[in-house]
């Protein structure tokens, strides 16, 4: 950032329009091209019969045929179509979602990176030891855990035999709850999609942590920092760990990019009312208009993510700004 | 602060061995001194400087002592070596940018020992700031990350960082490794000034200039033991150990005429097994390094000097018991040699020859040094070749006492001259007059062990040959072995007497003229071989040549002969650079093709 401030500024931001153009227009073209229409998966399933002319009626009725500019300008106005399945327009079913989506991911992210990070860092330094023999062995097998596999046992154990938490939704619904009861009441719906999740993440971020910090540790300046005679905790976190902090930073962002799948799993076992439970309806139920919205949101997302995370890098690590 | 080492001793553990890197190392750093330790690499000299530092890893084994002052660090834990680091005893690392954190801006860094002791950030900022202004880095420069820096900024950020808290010890491990001129001279006054100001300065280093300019002693390390420590000034002059003349002779300097030579072998690594037919009793081993290198079948025996398989003057007592320092004749001197340093080769007291009514030398002394190049220069007729005969035994002086390897030659020649025959190799002017052409190349090779009998079958005769040959990069191919001299050029003619006066393994081989009957380009090519095989075989090298160009790639040391008189002798570089005698000075006048020598002699007499 030292030498033309503008420059760096501006190429990525530019990349990242002509991106987002390319992905809006992508959401507007791939979704036409899949197999089945609403009107089939509607009527295909029940009793009644459609002539030919009803089929027909009904699909007119429901087509999109707007070209790609109307599209465009409609994105911008937020006008993203009426939800044939829900009755309602796109943009208020995903804003009603992405709430407790966010609250889900952002607190799983936070916690399993902070923790991963944490005891990754502090793993590395007692290399060698048995605790962290131990530690790196369990980090691997929960690793290899799908989020299916350990939600489906916290549900069994947790839900359904010891009734600890509650088996689905997000809150008690029609209760009487003041603020404080509300709190704690989704908290208490969140538990455990979060542990699961926590649990999804936490392994990876504790093994990279780890191997980041082990190399780090290799590196001259640490030895440099010790012979300052700085105390332990300064050498480990504000020198040492501070440079393994980059590909965590890089996963931390890929992982929230793909936030919308990633909640996917969970969201749909647990009965979660996010973005990840509205897709997996919207695409059962071939209800276009809502799939291409939440397509568009979710790459718009990872754009932005990622535009974000370039700025950051350099922050992280002022070598970055030069890489290029 | 008065820094003592003593018996210090690090070994670094693997599984069932373990690595020794310093061997009961003894040294002292006082205020107001600049101490090189000087070595390999490999040799444990950041093993001592982070040792002293208390920053060696967790597999290291200490033993012995460091004081700083009352203080003895080995038995301080890391929390009361937290303190002393930095504020004490400070150490700027090898491999300069590597050693600042790329995160953090420079002056930060500088800054972070003194706000870690509690000065305030601003306060603390602007005094790295000042700093690094004194030591040459302009304010816009410290606010930069280290990666924004050159190698010369870096390394004058990291003097600026060791200084900070202006401790009263500071290590400085390889400063000047690959800094160009004007910094690594601003890097010798910083440390000029830290000895101005009473601090004591431990300099690592494999820079024998920088050591020889700038310290006051000089401790050289081997396999990790001290194998001498001198004044500095003495490094290059009066090197007394065979391993600092060795460093000496491979280190490039300004002033160096010669060919760099290596030195003989490779370092070895010592490792320290365990075994457990012993109950766990520990044997010091010597292994070797590089897998296909010289190598004792596995082990070099684990008592006797650690130098003498490298050594161009080890005797078999040698490598029997472990060798102590010793301080030589002058003083502070101290060497780890059992021969008391580099031994003498050949030594001459008077010695004289005439033929009849010319004198061919006049009464001459010389003395020649183990494993060291002289040259013979001078003119056609001035007494080299009769100077030469003498030195290998070919010819008798008419008065005078010659000693080689501290015997009387005279004496050693009349009781076992085989003995002494075959501890001196000779080569001559002029190959193909100096070898029979009724003999064939294995013929003329053999002879030497035929007349003195010294081989004890015919089989031994045929191997000595072959290894003979082989040293001088000649085939030994049957059709080869059976050729006669006059079906070889030169070149290959010249090799087979150079095999010839090897195949006894001389410990001084005497080479008259050895190239000058050879055109330009082959007699490169056999004086680069015979300088190898020099520093391979250890042998002390003789050299008579009347070219002083020739002479100037090839000595350590130049005498220059003139009407029978060895008129000055002295270092190659000194002679050829700054000659005393006006002979001298016009012999090399003459050989830059400015000047004749006589008219030369003649004018300014």
């Amino acid at each position: 950032m030292h030498f033309s401030a503008r420059q760096t500024w501006l190429t990525p931001v530019l990349a990242y329009v002509a991106a987002a153009l390319i992905l809006a227009f992508l959401s507007h073209s791939l979704p036409r091209m899949l197999p089945g229409d609403f009107v089939t998966a509607m009527y295909g399933a029940s009793d009644v019969t459609l002539t030919p002319e009803q089929a027909a009626g009904l699909r007119a009725q429901y087509q999109d045929d707007s070209g790609f500019t109307a599209f465009l300008g409609r994105i911008f106005c937020l006008d993203w179509g009426y939800s044939h399945a829900f009755l309602a327009p796109v943009s208020a079913l995903f804003f009603d979602a992405l709430p407790w989506t966010l609250v889900l991911m952002v607190t799983a992210h936070l916690l399993s990176s902070i923790l991963g990070f944490v005891l990754g860092v502090e793993a590395a330094w007692r290399r060698g030891t048995r605790m962290e023999k131990a530690g790196v062995g369990i980090m691997t097998v929960l690793e290899g855990i799908p989020e299916l596999c350990s939600g489906v046992l916290l549900l069994l154990v947790f839900a359904l035999n010891l009734g600890w938490f509650p088996a689905a939704g997000a809150q008690t619904a029609y209760a009487d709850h003041t603020f404080v009861q509300q709190v704690a009441d989704r908290l208490h719906h969140l538990a455990l999609p979060l542990i699961t999740l926590v649990l999804a993440y936490f392994p990876g971020n504790f093994l990279l942590a780890r191997a980041g910090m082990v190399m780090v540790m290799k590196s001259p300046f640490v030895l440099t920092a010790r012979a300052k005679g700085l105390p332990p905790l300064r050498v480990r976190y504000a020198h040492a760990a501070r440079n393994a902090l980059l590909p965590l930073v890089t996963r931390l962002g890929l992982r929230f990019a793909f936030m919308i799948t990633g909640a996917l799993v969970v969201e749909t076992l647990f009965s979660y009312p996010g973005l990840g439970t509205l897709l997996f309806n919207a695409i059962a139920m071939r209800d276009l208009p809502l799939i291409q919205g939440i397509v568009l949101a979710a790459s718009i997302m990872v754009l932005g993510i990622n535009l974000a995370l370039e700025f950051v890098y350099i922050l992280l690590d002022p070598r970055v700004a030069h890489a290029s | 602060m008065l820094t003592t080492i003593k018996k210090l001793t690090v070994q670094y553990t693997e599984d069932d061995h373990a690595l020794l890197a310093l061997d009961r190392v003894d040294l002292t750093l006082a205020p107001g001194r600049i101490t090189a330790l000087v070595g390999e690499s490999g040799s444990g000299k950041t093993t001592l400087g982070k040792a002293v530092m208390g920053l060696l890893p967790d597999n290291a084994r200490v033993q012995g002592e460091i004081f700083l002052d009352q203080d003895n660090l080995l038995d301080f834990d890391e929390a009361r070596m937290t303190p002393i680091r930095w504020a004490k005893a400070a150490m700027v690392f090898q491999n300069g940018a590597a050693n600042l954190n790329p995160v953090h801006r420079l002056k930060y860094q500088v800054a972070e020992p003194l706000i870690q002791r509690g000065m305030p950030k601003k306060q603390a900022m602007a005094l790295a700031g000042t700093r690094l202004t004194a030591m040459g880095l302009a304010p816009e420069l410290a606010d930069r990350y280290p990666h924004e820096l050159s190698g010369g900024q870096v390394q004058r950020g990291l003097l600026a960082m060791g200084l900070i808290l202006d401790p009263p010890l500071l290590i400085l491990d390889e400063p000047t490794a690959a800094l160009d001129a004007v910094t690594k001279s601003f890097v010798a006054d910083v440390i000029h000034a830290c000895r101005a100001q009473n601090k004591s300065v431990l300099l690592i280093t494999h820079d024998l200039d920088l050591a020889g300019a700038l310290a006051d002693d000089i401790a050289v390390l081997y396999l990790g033991q001290v194998m001498e420590y001198l004044p500095g000034r003495n490094l290059l002059a009066h090197p007394a150990h065979p391993y600092t003349l060795a460093l000496a002779r491979a280190f490039p300097t300004m002033d160096a005429v010669r060919d760099l030579g290596g030195i003989r072998g490779d370092a070895f690594y010592r490792m320290v097994h365990a075994h457990a037919a012993d109950n766990g009793h520990t044997h010091v081993h010597t292994h070797v390094a590089a897998p296909d290198a010289f190598h004792q079948g596995g082990h070099a025996p684990p008592e006797g000097c650690l130098f003498q398989p490298r050594c161009t003057q080890a005797i078999p007592a040698c490598s029997l018991g472990s060798v102590d320092m010793e301080i030589t004749p002058d003083g502070d001197h101290r060497v780890r040699c059992l021969r008391g340093g580099i031994a003498r080769m050949l030594h001459f007291e008077q010695v004289a020859k005439s033929y009849g009514k010319v004198t061919a030398l006049y009464p001459t002394d010389l003395t020649l040094m183990a494993g060291e190049v002289f040259c013979l220069v001078g003119e056609t007729g001035s007494g080299k070749t009769t100077l030469a005969m003498i030195a290998a035994g070919a010819v008798s002086p008419d008065q005078g006492t010659r000693y080689f390897q501290g015997r009387n030659m005279d004496l050693w020649m009349k009781k076992e001259a085989a003995s002494l025959a075959s501890r001196i190799g000779i080569i001559y002017q002029n190959p193909a007059e100096s070898v029979s052409h009724r003999l064939t190349v294995f013929e003329i090779v053999a002879e030497p062990l035929r007349i003195h009998n010294t081989a004890a079958d015919e089989a031994e005769v045929k191997d000595r040959v072959r290894s003979a040959l082989s040293d001088v990069r000649l085939s030994c191919a049957p059709e080869f072995l059976k050729r006669y001299p006059h079906e070889l050029n030169m070149g290959a003619i010249q090799r087979v007497c150079l095999a010839r006066a090897l195949v006894h393994e001389p410990d001084l081989l005497v080479a008259d003229e050895p190239t000058s009957a050879l055109d330009p380009s082959v007699q490169a090519k056999v004086l680069k071989m015979l300088l190898t095989l020099q520093i391979e075989k250890g042998v002390t090298l003789l050299f008579v040549t009347h070219n002083i160009g020739l002479a100037r790639k090839v000595a350590d040391r130049i005498g220059v002969m003139s009407g029978g008189r060895l008129i000055e002798t002295g270092p190659a570089a000194r002679i050829i650079n700054h000659p005393d005698h006006e002979f001298t000075q016009a012999l090399i006048r003459s050989a830059r093709g400015l000047i004749r020598p006589r008219a030369a002699a003649s004018s300014s007499a």
